[in-house]
């Protein structure tokens, strides 16, 4: 089963490595300066954040260790876990601020959701590139991947945890369409999907999830609210102007008028201390990464490669984009985290397994996949 | 194992190569959809930085500097001997930081029961304030006492948002010693605050309202200081950022003397008296005292007026509010009879040596006028005609002169003109003219009332600081100068900024000759035998003056009635004015009593008493030499 080979070295690709390095790098140090002063009580973030990114870079060579086509197997026993540990959250998981989302793991709190995102992704990406449809997927095909996608959404929805519930949607949506689905599936989709919008709207948002969403419509209305946090963060990024206020300088954050500053906001504090200049380098790296991850996908070797691949990027960037909307003010407060950057283990660890995919697809591009699967095929 | 999907491995590999390539082409759009979203948030993050990068830094900036203000001393106000007469002390004032209570409502009313507050007023309060920013702190009560002080400093754990806030407050020395010449100050309001300028005044500022203290506010007033600090969300300071600190006002030394004035408004509150006193220097337009009666209850005014108080200072029938010395007129009564003599001696019409003969009554048109002594005076010069305060010497030397020329010579001694005093809202009178009744009321002047006017009736109205400055101008020869209350006002490093110099206004021509007699006859006033002030007499002093009664109505109903049974408000006013020494004057005093029927009696011995405290040094010292030489 271990294929360590002098090869793998050789296709390893260390640029992406690299950039990894670079992107983490500046988040461990935006870390710093966002949980500062350094708490006198317990470890302090950036100092967690250390060790998980330790824990998440052996959880990368784990995976390195195995070709990424044993994933089609593997993903069945992976996704019943998960599901287990949804349902297990949602009857004796810890709760905080209303939501139950939370197994403690002492070092930090395991939050089943984050890793449920990249067990969709594989999941997804196990069923399409294995059902492989020229016209499209038909109304039919679609039946399995919306119910493998709607279990843990739905549990997801009852923690509540609207933010990453809507992440499950659109991983699914990106992957089913970039997998190719008929335009008689689009309609039904976009129809069922705008009437599930409004039954939620008057029968499952809470009302802080819709106040969020109203307040995003209306900054003004609830200023010490909603408002307040979206602009607070604006204040923060904007009053960064050209060079920034300069490390460990930002006042908004450091002052406590940004909220959630080492969370999900924790990018607002970055603009502010490093303002446009800074900003623009670190979105050009991590956007590299991306689209780095998306060259991946391209130079795949087989489809579920491919899929792999572009499943990981979806998940980092939908993610991303999402947060550094509502950071900006385009976007309401939805609790989603910008990947590598917002403190938070379940997280990080998610990210991390995912790039290991991502390598994992990279460093084993040359090989011929039915090559692969003939030799495994054939040992039986 | 076997892959679920794949039919066979041939089938497997066919299908992958084509559809790879296709899958492949679909990444090229994400990367499009990616770089799109990418343009969007680097757009976003430069107008945020870059095109609105000022506007957020600056409201950072807000966010997190507070800047305090920290009032600066008023300067004092002294005394011409230097005895402090308004200083400051430090207030303490009951502040709520809104910002800091998360229930304002229930906050307020456990407030106000703990201190048995008025609710109604801190809703006022706080109603005014809304709009202002909510880490200002709001001056719920001003400037309370020391059992209220402690008792919210030791239970400030149950008002959250609620502080103690010390400012500097006034101290008036004397009471309300002069208190219509110094003023008060308030919270400035809403359209003095839209006046002035920004930088200097804010919200909740206390300004001059009256007197000298808007009048010198300027002067006094100093330079704020402020505190700018760092603070976190919360409102907890972080750091001192800057400290500038205040500048005090300049102080003002008056020409007033606290212990004159003292004098002069108790002997006119002991006996509940409504009126004005004024003493002044005759040689160099020092005023000396400028009390009005009744006085101005100055500290309900530290720390703001209630209601109650301020409503019975406005429905008070004796006028408290207004400053008789130079807002009131009056008819002069016979002190304008010297007027009338210099209007007969520098027109010609009489020589000092021209004797009237007084029946008690004079017959003119077809109307008799009477005299005041209803026996009559019988033959009279200008020197008894002025002792004796003869109406019919008075009605005939008024007629012969012409009521033009009355008003010419009283505008020469400063009746019906404005002094041009330090005081606001000051009246300047009326001398009545033939020109001025045809304009005013359309209407020829009738002689009649020249009798009327000669003796300081009719239409004649004159202010009580105009009287003093008259009688100032008989007694040093004809100078007239003008009316100032400051001697000086110093910087708080000690600088003199301005100093007392004397200001002549006008003097007399020729006809300051003449004034000897009116001395001479005003001397006899109070010296001589039949004087109407012979009650004023001060042992080792000479005094000259006149005593006058200003008729308030004419009414027929209360001819018959002893003067005590008139009612209050239908009994004449009193003046008496006066200068000593006689033969070297160096004061005039004048005091006016408000329906206090006559000269002599009732307005008299205020006048005796300031002279007697103004010149007691020099008496004390007589009266010891003139013990030694007798020994």
């Amino acid at each position: 089963m271990f294929r360590i080979d002098r090869r793998y070295f050789h296709d390893f690709d260390w640029g992406l490595l690299l950039l990894l390095f670079v992107i983490s790098g500046m988040a461990l140090m935006n870390l710093y300066s966002a949980s500062y002063p350094p708490s006198p009580y317990g470890i302090p973030p950036y100092l967690k954040q250390c060790y998980l990114f330790l824990m998440g870079g052996m959880g990368i060579l784990f995976i390195l260790c195995f070709d990424y086509t044993e994933l089609h197997f593997w993903n069945y026993p992976f996704y019943i876990f998960i599901i287990l540990l949804l349902a297990f959250v949602l009857v004796a998981g810890n709760s905080a601020g209303g939501a139950q989302r939370w197994i403690n793991l002492g070092l930090f709190k395991l939050q089943p959701s984050e890793l449920a995102k990249l067990m969709l992704v594989v999941t997804l990406a196990s069923y399409y590139s294995r059902k492989d449809e020229d016209e499209g997927y038909g109304l039919r095909e679609m039946v399995t991947p919306v119910l493998l996608t709607g279990l843990p959404f739905i549990l997801i929805l009852k923690q509540p945890d609207l933010g990453t519930a809507l992440m499950l949607g659109i991983i699914f949506v990106s992957m089913t369409i970039f997998a190719k689905v008929r335009w008689q599936t689009y309609a039904v989709g976009i129809g069922l999907g705008g009437a599930a919008g409004v039954f939620a709207w008057f029968n499952l948002l809470r009302p802080y999830q819709k106040r969020r969403i109203e307040t995003l419509l209306d900054p003004g209305k609830d200023p010490m609210g909603q408002g307040y946090q979206i602009l607070q963060s604006k204040i923060a990024v904007g009053s960064g102007g050209v060079g920034g206020k300069g490390y460990l300088e930002g006042t908004q954050g450091h002052l406590h008028f940004l909220p959630e500053r080492h969370t999900d906001f924790a990018f607002s504090v970055w603009g502010e201390e490093w303002g446009f200049s800074g900003s623009l380098f670190f979105l050009i790296a991590y956007f590299s990464l991306l689209i780095w991850g998306l060259y991946a996908a391209m130079t795949a070797r087989d489809r579920f490669g491919v899929f792999l691949a572009f499943g990981v990027v979806m998940l980092i960037f939908w993610q991303a984009v999402i947060n550094l909307l509502m950071i900006l003010g385009f976007l309401p407060v939805v609790g989603i985290p910008l990947p590598l950057v917002s403190y938070g283990g379940s997280s990080l660890l998610t990210t991390l397994l995912a790039l290991g995919i991502l390598m994992n697809v990279r460093m084993r591009r040359f090989q011929t996949g039915q090559n692969l699967n003939m030799e495994k095929v054939k040992l039986k | 194992m076997k892959w679920s999907g794949y039919n066979n491995l041939e089938e497997l590999g066919e299908s992958d190569d084509e559809s790879l390539d296709s899958l492949k082409r679909r990444i090229i759009l994400a990367a499009l959809v990616v770089l799109v979203f990418v343009a969007l948030i680097f757009s976003r993050l430069w107008f945020l930085q870059i095109y609105k990068g000022d506007e957020y830094r600056a409201r950072a900036d807000n966010n997190r500097v507070r800047v305090s203000e920290i009032a600066a001393p008023r300067g004092n106000i002294l005394d011409r001997k230097e005895r402090e007469m308004v200083t400051n002390r430090p207030s303490f004032n009951v502040v709520l930081v809104r910002e800091d209570s998360n229930d304002v409502d229930t906050l307020i009313k456990e407030l106000a029961q703990a201190l048995s507050l008025d609710i109604s007023d801190m809703w006022d309060k706080l109603r005014e304030a809304e709009g202002k920013p909510r880490h200002l702190p709001i001056r719920l009560v001003e400037d309370v006492d020391w059992a209220t002080l402690a008792y919210v400093e030791n239970h400030n754990h149950n008002f959250p948002g609620i502080r103690i806030e010390a400012t500097p407050a006034r101290v008036y020395h004397y009471d309300n010693v002069a208190a219509h010449a110094i003023g008060y100050l308030g919270e400035i309001s809403k359209k003095e605050l839209a006046a002035r300028n920004s930088a200097v005044y804010s919200g909740g500022d206390l300004i001059g309202k009256m007197g000298l203290e808007r009048l010198h506010e300027k002067d006094l007033r100093g330079e704020k200081g402020s505190n700018s600090s760092e603070v976190n969300a919360r409102g907890f300071e972080q750091q001192l950022l800057k400290n500038i600190a205040p500048l005090p006002g300049n102080d003002i030394q008056l020409t007033l003397d606290a212990i004159l004035q003292q004098v002069a408004e108790e002997l006119m509150g002991a006996g509940d008296k409504a009126g004005a006193v004024v003493a002044m220097e005759v040689k160099t337009g020092r005023m000396l005292v400028l009390a009005s009666n009744p006085v101005l209850p100055l500290n309900q005014f530290v720390g703001g007026i209630s209601h109650k108080n301020w409503n019975a200072l406005l429905e008070n029938s004796k006028h408290p509010l207004i400053n008789k010395v130079v807002q009131a007129m009056y008819p002069p009564g016979s002190t304008y009879k010297m007027m009338t003599a210099m209007a007969g001696l520098a027109t010609g019409v009489i020589t000092p040596e021209t004797v009237f003969y007084c029946p008690g009554h004079y017959y003119f048109g077809n109307r008799r006028y009477h005299c005041w002594k209803r026996g009559g005076h019988g033959a009279v010069n200008l020197k008894r005609a002025i002792s004796e305060s003869c109406d019919v010497y008075f009605y005939q030397v008024g007629l012969r002169s012409g009521v033009d020329n009355l008003a010419k010579m009283a505008n020469k001694f400063g009746l019906g003109v404005k002094s041009g005093i330090d005081i606001e809202h000051e009246k300047g009178g009326l001398t009545p003219t033939k020109a001025w009744k045809l304009k005013r009321h359309n209407q020829k002047w009738q002689e009649g009332e020249t009798l009327s006017v000669a003796i300081g009736q009719g239409f004649n109205l004159v202010t009580p600081l105009q009287i003093c400055l008259m009688t100032a101008t008989i007694a040093n020869g004809g100078t007239q100068y003008k009316p100032q209350i400051i001697e000086k006002i110093t910087d708080p490093d000690g600088h003199v900024i301005s100093q007392f110099e004397p200001i002549i206004t006008s003097q007399l021509g020729g006809e300051k000759v003449f004034l000897k007699q009116i001395r001479d006859g005003m001397k006899e006033v109070v010296q001589g035998k039949r004087g109407t002030a012979r009650k004023v007499r001060i042992k080792g002093m000479t005094i000259a003056g006149k005593t006058g009664t200003a008729q308030v109505v004419r009414l027929k109903q209360y001819k018959h009635l002893k003067e005590e049974d008139i009612p209050y408000k239908y009994r004449d006013h009193a003046w008496f004015t006066c200068y000593a020494p006689a033969d070297d004057p160096e004061i005039a005093v004048t005091v006016l009593v408000e329906h206090g029927l006559h000269g002599g009696s009732s307005a008299g011995p205020v006048a005796r008493a300031i002279m007697a405290e103004y010149f007691a040094e020099r008496l004390a010292l007589a009266a010891e030499e003139e013990k030694k030489t007798k020994e």
